[in-house]
């Protein structure tokens, strides 16, 4: 049972949470609004204490959120998000909505706060979301929409659910307004190399990407770099011979875009250049290219693996298996990272015997976990950004 | 050593601290040597960048007492909990060394077990099957150096077989009356040597019961140990609050000018408890709150606050100016500045929030004559340019209101009231630093009552640091055992560190001794059993009494109030 009780200023209390909603139909309408909003917050909170203290009810910020939900369910889904995460990252999150173009122009906005009380000491956490529907011409503009409605200061992250229209002009606009772009590559269209090279174009601009595509190969990223912490493995690190990816292919397309970022990623860090961007072989599940260090070339094999009854359920583009052949004088090494069902193992044969193994959980492909990590870092992610260039270019066109 | 003269007080009732002293200078150079020949830690280029940049290299994990109720209840269950995370490397170990005769197989049914019911996650088959590959056990008595031969032969075998390259992390799971038999047979055998790898050893609180067996304890773990290989553990304060602390005196720029004797007028500190003793009534009536809480808990909180601005946020930088505020406090105490600047008081029966509780002579496993403090509070004052003059009042106790840890900084009024039409005063500018529940800051400051005429009000912004709810925050044991094995020490206590706060609080214990041996034996004689005499008489051993579920007795208001101040409401 939920209890409501009336807040002062209009505001609607139920289970500590203090909500407050407006509709706006003018972006001036919508800033007027939010003052309002906050003015009967501030009287609504003015109690004095006994002791002649008075609390004021204050928001604390940390960033503007602005989400781009070309879908309904991505509004609500973003809604969601934005909500769970309030009390980790009190921000405004601007959710935009854009309807369709070749209507009549129209402005909607749904406003609403919320106050929250802390667990135990009785302070407040306050956040305001602004869901925005925009149709006609105006969904061509957004980033004047949105201008008006940021927090002075404070960061602006982009998070754009889906592949983004990089290089377009509606884009560019918003994207100069951000300070971060957040996008998820495992969404992008198609084979996925589009994305990746519109994420490269803007990272080049200088602007901080978080793709949460690439948040997701952290596990195994860290469980090959773990196996090569072997004393043994250590010294074969530099003698790569080749690189082989299995990707899971649940749909017509094979999306290469993670596979692409882990092998960039193992390129960078190694020193690799490449030396023959990807060609699909005539079957179409099968992909070849090389990279080179030095003299030597290292090939490397993108294999389409239709998924198996497994659990958890396969993504495309999601990795399924990544192995590696390394040789030095006369050891040689292998050294792979399989999926299993609901986590990742790691091994390593050094002349045939096993040397290192180990397993490490995968989370639940869920997005909050990925959004709240990317949130908590606004700054560049160098590794990253090294890898992505020799991902796009190894991709090709 | 410059800072030692002119006190001759603290030297003549702490014979062992000068030399401790200089131990921990010698310690300190050849801790940066040490560093200086570690390998990098990006030696692995995959690592680069990932969460797991800094990851110790593989180690062995020596549990002493490895079937008591320590290692199963929070060592264990921590280094799974690691190994989980992929913090640990692979080829890291677990030896468990203990009297009980056990099997490896029973042993690690027995980890199994204990990781079961305690670890915060669950235990999942995959990760166990790779953790328990690294589990031994070796039967053992702490005082046989046989038994430690032994020892020394199964870690080089456990060595060859999984890479640990020599590195040894030995944890002290045992009451403290096996301490000095371990720690001297680790030595007779060379287990405390670097050879290869490191060794270090992790000592839990407490760290002695008094400044004569701190140091007793110091001396024996120095005899084998430097001080650079000795981590003595105090889970109490977390990694989180000590950074949020310094970030918020050091990064920022508006604070730190008004963080001295010119603009504070007196600084508090609270760390309150609603829980009573429960059921560890034999332990509490050995510690009290003094040992309990004040002397480690309280008095870093101090030291954090009170400390000038490190030279970097290293260990041994931090931990140098933590204990320059331990040492700037006098720790000379009459008998009359025991009597008026510390309270000494135990809960009665009361209420605690909705349930009757009993008082704590009635608590299980506690004498019913017992003078155990169950609350402290005292005013010290740290003497050194920024805070000559400065008091700090310092409380903590069970069966209090709330479960509240606050440090407040109270600044001085403005130095002229213009305001005069004002019905009310406002107060002086507060800034309250909560540690917990819900670490945040609050910052109270006057404000005009909108509309009509010139009213001030007081007026509080209060911000909460966002609570990491989305991930189940690692327990205390892990950060600190995982620091511990990448030989990070700025969370652990230094022996000097230890000896200073036990030199300021030991002396106030004694004199409680002292008050007690007096009242005991001037009740045989006149019979006369009425506790709460007036406050100085002879034979009154100090001690008050507060309502269960009060802030403390009314001693610990006029405490402050004699001094024209007043407990902060929590």
């Amino acid at each position: 049972m939920t209890v409501q009780v009336a807040a002062p200023g209009g505001g609607v209390t139920e289970q500590g949470t203090t909500r407050w909603q407006a509709r706006a139909k003018t972006i001036s309408e919508t800033v007027t609004q939010l003052s309002r909003i906050w003015h009967a917050a501030a009287e609504g909170a003015a109690s004095a204490e006994p002791g002649g203290d008075v609390k004021v009810r204050m928001r604390t910020s940390v960033l503007t959120l602005v989400v781009v939900a070309q879908q309904p369910e991505v509004a609500e889904r973003a809604l969601a998000i934005v909500g769970a995460l309030a009390s980790r990252h009190p921000s405004r999150a601007i959710i935009v909505s854009p309807g369709d173009p070749d209507g009549p122009t129209t402005f909607d906005a749904r406003i609403s706060a919320a106050c929250q009380l802390a667990a135990t000491s009785g302070a407040e956490i306050c956040t305001e979301e602004i869901l925005v529907r925009t149709g006609g011409e105006l969904s061509q503009h957004l980033s004047t929409v949105i201008a008006p409605l940021l927090i002075h200061d404070l960061p602006v992250v982009l998070w754009w659910p889906d592949e983004p229209p990089f290089a377009s002009r509606r884009f560019e606009d918003l994207a100069d307004m951000c300070d971060g772009l957040l996008v998820d590559s495992g969404d992008f269209r198609g084979d996925g190399r589009r994305g990746l090279a519109g994420m490269a174009a803007v990272v080049a601009t200088g602007r901080s990407v978080h793709d949460m595509g690439w948040a997701r190969l952290s596990l195994w990223r860290e469980l090959l770099a773990g196996l090569f912490d072997h004393p043994l493995l250590i010294d074969v690190l530099p003698g790569v011979r080749s690189l082989r990816v299995d990707i899971a292919r649940p749909s017509a397309s094979l999306r290469i875009s993670k596979a692409a970022c882990f092998s960039g990623w193992l390129a960078a860090m190694l020193g690799w250049e490449v030396a023959t961007p990807l060609v699909a072989s005539q079957s179409g599940d099968r992909l070849s290219g090389a990279f080179k260090i030095g003299k030597r070339q290292i090939p490397v094999e993108f294999r389409a693996i239709v998924a198996g009854h497994s659990s958890v359920p396969h993504s495309p583009g999601s990795l399924v298996r990544v192995e590696m052949e390394l040789a030095r004088g006369r050891a040689t090494t292998r050294a792979r990272v399989t999926r299993q069902a609901d986590h990742l193992l790691a091994t390593a044969d050094w002349n045939g015997a096993q040397v290192a193994r180990r397993a490490g959980q995968l989370e639940r492909f869920d997005e909050m976990p990925f959004l709240a990590e990317a949130l908590d870092r606004t700054s560049l992610d160098r590794i990253f950004e090294r890898a992505l260039g020799p991902a796009v270019e190894l991709s090709g066109r | 050593m410059a800072t030692r003269t002119g006190r001759p007080a603290r030297s003549k009732s702490a014979p062992g601290t000068t030399k401790a002293a200089t131990r921990t200078t010698r310690a300190r150079d050849s801790l940066h040597v040490f560093r200086a020949e570690a390998p990098e830690s990006s030696a692995n280029p995959l690592r680069a960048g990932t969460r797991l940049e800094r990851i110790p290299e593989p180690c062995i994990l020596v549990i002493f007492g490895a079937t008591g109720d320590l290692a199963q209840r929070k060592i264990l269950p921590a280094a799974y909990n690691l190994s989980r995370a992929g913090l640990l490397p692979p080829g890291s170990a677990v030896l468990g060394f203990s009297r009980r005769p056990l099997s490896d197989e029973a042993y690690r049914d027995m980890a199994r077990k204990a990781i079961d019911e305690h670890s915060r996650s669950k235990l999942e088959e995959g990760i166990w099957d790779d953790f328990v590959q690294g589990i031994h056990y070796l039967q053992g008595e702490f005082g046989e150096a046989a038994d430690f031969r032994e020892l020394e032969e199964e870690l080089e075998r456990i060595d060859a077989e999984r890479g640990t390259l020599g590195n040894r992390l030995y944890y002290l799971a045992t009451p403290p009356s096996a301490y000095a038999d371990i720690v001297s047979n680790l030595g007779r055998v060379g287990l405390d040597r670097q050879r290869q790898g490191w060794a270090r050893i992790v000592i839990e609180k407490p760290f002695g019961h008094d400044l004569a067996s701190a140091g007793q304890l110091n001396d024996t773990v120095m005899r084998v140990f430097d001080e650079s290989q000795v981590y003595r553990i105090d889970h109490y304060l977390g990694k989180e609050t000590v950074r949020n602390l310094m970030v918020f005196r050091f990064g920022n720029g508006i604070f730190e000018p008004l963080w001295n004797r010119r603009y504070v007028d007196h600084v508090q500190i609270t760390v309150g408890e609603d829980l009573g003793v429960e059921g560890r009534g034999e332990f509490y009536e050995q510690a009290g709150a003094s040992r309990d809480i004040l002397q480690n808990h309280m008095l870093q909180l101090l030291s954090l606050v009170a400390m000038e601005p490190p030279i970097a946020f290293e260990a041994d930088a931090l931990r140098d100016e933590k204990v320059r505020v331990l040492r700037a406090i006098d720790p000379a105490w009459t008998e009359a500045r025991v009597r008026g600047q510390v309270v000494r008081a135990q809960y009665a029966p009361g209420w605690s929030a909705d349930h009757k509780v009993p008082g704590y002579r009635q608590e299980p496993e506690v004498d019913p004559n017992s003078n155990v403090e169950t609350f402290v509070a005292l005013k010290l004052e740290v003497q050194n340019w920024r805070w000559a003059d400065v008091p700090f009042y310092l409380r903590t106790g069970k069966r209090l209101p709330k479960r509240a840890t606050e440090i407040a900084i109270q600044f001085k009024q403005p130095p002229l009231m213009l305001f005069r039409d004002s019905t009310t005063d406002p107060e002086p500018n507060l800034m309250a630093m909560r540690i917990q529940p819900d670490e945040g800051i609050l910052l109270r400051f006057a404000a005009k009552v909108p509309e009509l005429g010139l009213d001030v009000r007081s007026v509080n912004m209060d911000f909460t640091y966002g609570t990491s709810f989305m991930k189940d925050a690692p327990e205390a044991y892990e950060t600190l055992i995982l620091d511990a094995m990448l030989g990070d020490a700025s969370l652990f206590t230094r022996a000097d560190e230890v000896e200073a706060a036990w030199g300021i609080i030991s002396p106030v214990i004694d004199q409680w001794h002292d008050w007690d041996e007096k009242a005991a034996s001037s009740a045989a004689g006149s019979d006369d059993g009425d506790q709460e005499g007036t406050l100085g008489s002879v034979g009154d051993p100090g001690l008050c009494f507060y309502d269960a579920g009060t802030w403390g007795p009314d001693s610990a208001d006029k405490l402050i109030e004699h001094d024209g101040r007043r407990w902060r409401r929590l």
